[in-house]
């Protein structure tokens, strides 16, 4: 197009005019149809037609919409990922979940030989959200996973600590319990005082300070690490850690003890007056596993974990089994 | 045409000096860089030689790198190994990953971790067994071996004894062949294990006379007679010496797990502990072969929190090291003792994560640091 052509178009009237034979033309084939001219007559159609490139270009499109339309009134649409776990879960009525009743008080056998604890109820009231059934199928801890991706559970809800390196095999829910170490003091103690947000800070906080472990736990290991970076630390081993933490009620020079949160959360249920500062000094976080080839269910667990955080039951499983 | 390039290349040298330069030194760079790469792949890390020091020379471990890929790491294993004060290591030396062909010998994974063990002045005792797919019918596990190819897979064995025998003074024939698990899923069979000692022992013998050759790694279960899983270790144990196994091992590799037992408790038949190794012994004894000694080349104690077998951090800390007191001071029949196991590749994300004495990121737990302790007599 020459600059000369540019500025005519620019002119009102060229524009009304082009414009008026642009809808000329969009209506002509629809007249056609109607058998009011001759434009799209059935010579045309037969003159389509004889190609066959176009009748298959034409057979696969119609079949491709087909298979859009047929998927948003089975499925729900195209767009949303396909599950069988999730589907099966559906037809089946129940969601079936595979745990070790041998970890109390996470799960365990109760005095009727029924499962019980925590991950049980837990389990109970995510089924209950969904309108389905809650199956609990006892496994051994080391076949939770084989289990889960042979397909005899849909999930695993076991206390089941999150390990990267399976995340190519099953999809993990997020954490739901933190079991990690943590630094816990008496109530009356300074240092509930301090701000700590990162793990860093602990070891410049306990510098100094004399530290009450259970004898080659992960708390000692992460004493010893904390010795690494401040040597005046001093560890005071126990056999137990109830000893532990009956001598950080009891005894004066001990500051502060390094326990996991589900011996914290427990003695505090006793009545231990004793509580964390700062965050887990070493992670342990337990999860929710499911198939790899279930995203679906991945994020319905999601959703479930985060409501019942939300409307506190969560927290009430924690005063129930831990407290 | 190579006329017609030496002409260029002269022609560019005389009109295009900068460029000639730039070419030289590309090559020569590029080459150097080759040359180091080719010669650092063929060539250790070894630093220099280093002794244990220990007060108790029975100390072992069973080490696990037989899928650690990177040299670095196999020689930080082995040297923390060493500054734990333990003197022995145990190893395994996958048949299937040495000669995937027939005949065709691949050693390199083998020498770097046996140059870097007896670098750092441990001894070896090498665990062989796991059959490549060339020596077994199809659809069996890398446990299997049919007799036919016993005299393979003792050629494999006078290879290795014949190649490490400046570095290796200890060869375990096969593991734990009174589970039907560690022997391909068939029925195990204590004459078939003593034969298969009757092909491989003359033939390490006659590649190196000096090698010390052990055989048993029994598992110590109490299975009862006609269980299709295993056989109790000491009846094992008693059928190979009916089936004639004597001439054929020169010491008794024997596995002795803890589970909640301590080690002072008194050994049964219908137990197992780690002085269940005192009633091997005994056998042993009852059958002649007094004068030969035993080894732990698995064992030890576990400190999960679920496990059902599972003790105590603090009591597993506190029975390894009284194990090692025990075979010190107890038992002069017990060569050595190596525990199961000092560190693993990955994370096995189970129980099994709690026999290890360091993390798989090399971060001593605290049964490291204790025992290293009392190696040095602190």
């Amino acid at each position: 197009m020459d600059p000369e052509q540019r500025i005519k178009i620019h002119d009102p009237q060229i524009l009304k005019l082009a414009a008026q034979q642009l809808f000329e033309s969009v209506q002509a084939p629809r007249n056609n149809i109607n058998g009011n001219n001759s434009l799209f007559t059935r010579n045309t159609l037969l003159q389509f037609t004889a190609n066959p490139i176009r009748v298959i270009a034409c057979a696969i499109l119609a079949v491709f919409g087909a298979a859009i339309i047929a998927s948003f009134v089975v499925g729900g649409g195209i767009f949303t990922p396909t599950d069988p776990t999730w589907r099966a879960m559906q037809q089946r009525g129940s969601w079936r979940v595979g745990m070790d009743p041998s970890f109390p008080p996470f799960e365990l056998l109760d005095e009727h030989g029924q499962m019980a604890g925590y991950d049980v109820e837990l389990a109970r009231a995510m089924a209950a959200r969904w309108n389905l059934r809650l199956e609990l199928v006892p496994i051994g801890f080391d076949s939770l996973l084989d289990a889960l991706q042979t397909g005899q559970i849909d999930s695993i809800v076991s206390a089941l600590p999150y390990d990267p390196r399976a995340t190519q095999n099953v999809r993990y829910s997020p954490p739901y319990f933190e079991a990690g170490i943590r630094l816990v003091v008496r109530a009356d103690s300074p240092l509930l005082s301090q701000s700590i947000v990162e793990v860093e800070q602990f070891s410049a906080l306990l510098a100094n300070q004399r530290l009450a472990v259970e004898w080659g736990s992960a708390g000692d290991m992460v004493g010893r690490r904390l010795q690494q970076a401040a040597a005046t630390i001093e560890l005071q081993p126990f056999s137990t850690p109830e000893e532990a933490v009956s001598a950080l009620l009891t005894d004066a020079s001990i500051d502060a003890l390094l326990v996991d949160n589900i011996t914290l959360l427990t003695m505090q249920g006793q009545g231990a007056a004793i509580s964390a500062v700062g965050p887990a000094l070493e992670a342990n976080p337990y999860v929710i596993a499911s198939p790899i080839t279930a995203p679906v269910l991945q994020q319905e667990i999601a959703d479930a974990l985060q409501a019942l955080s939300a409307d506190g039951t969560l927290q009430g499983l924690t005063i129930q089994w831990l407290r | 045409m190579i006329a017609d390039w030496f002409a260029h290349i002269r022609r560019l040298l005389t009109e295009k000096p900068p460029v000639a330069l730039l070419i030289v030194t590309v090559i020569v760079v590029s080459s150097a860089s080759l040359l180091s790469r080719l010669l650092a792949n063929d060539s250790l890390m070894l630093g220099p030689p280093r002794q244990v020091v220990s007060i108790n020379s029975k100390m072992g471990i069973h080490t696990r790198l037989t899928d650690e890929v990177e040299e670095a790491k196999i020689k930080q294993s082995l040297e923390m190994v060493r500054e734990m004060g333990a003197s022995w290591i145990v190893e395994y030396f996958p048949w299937a990953y040495v000669e995937r062909e027939p005949g065709v010998f691949k050693w390199k994974h083998s020498d770097m971790v046996i140059q870097h063990a007896h670098h750092q002045g441990l001894k070896i005792v090498a665990r062989l067994g796991f059959v490549p797919e060339w020596a077994r019918p199809p659809e069996t596990t890398p446990l299997y071996l049919d007799e036919e190819n016993f005299e393979a897979f003792g050629r494999y064995a006078a290879e290795f004894a014949a190649r490490y025998q400046e570095q290796v003074g200890y060869i375990i024939i096969w593991n734990e062949p009174n589970l039907s698990l560690e022997w391909g899923f068939q029925p195990v069979d204590p004459a078939k294990y003593v034969r298969m000692l009757q092909v491989v022992y003359p033939m390490i013998k006659a590649a190196n006379p000096n090698v010390q050759v052990l055989a048993g790694a029994l598992a110590p279960t109490l299975a009862l007679p006609g269980d299709p899983n295993g056989m109790n270790d000491l009846d094992f144990l008693q059928r190979m010496y009916d089936a004639d196994a004597a001439p054929y091992f020169d010491a008794l590799a024997i596995h002795a797990y803890g589970w909640h037992s301590a080690p002072d408790d008194p050994p049964a038949p219908d137990v197992v502990n780690l002085r269940r190794s005192e009633l091997l012994r005994a056998i042993m004894v009852e059958n002649g072969d007094a004068a030969k000694s035993a080894m732990i080349t698995e064992g030890g104690w576990n400190d999960h929190p679920r496990w059902t077998r599972a003790v105590r951090p603090g009591q597993r800390i506190e029975y390894t090291i009284r194990a090692y007191e025990v075979a010190q001071q107890e038992w002069p029949w017990m060569e050595a003792v190596a525990f199961w196991a000092f560190r693993y590749p990955w994370d096995a994300k189970s129980y099994q994560d709690y026999f290890t004495f360091v993390r798989t990121d090399f971060e001593p737990k605290p049964i490291y640091s204790e025992v290293a302790k009392y190696a040095a007599g602190e």
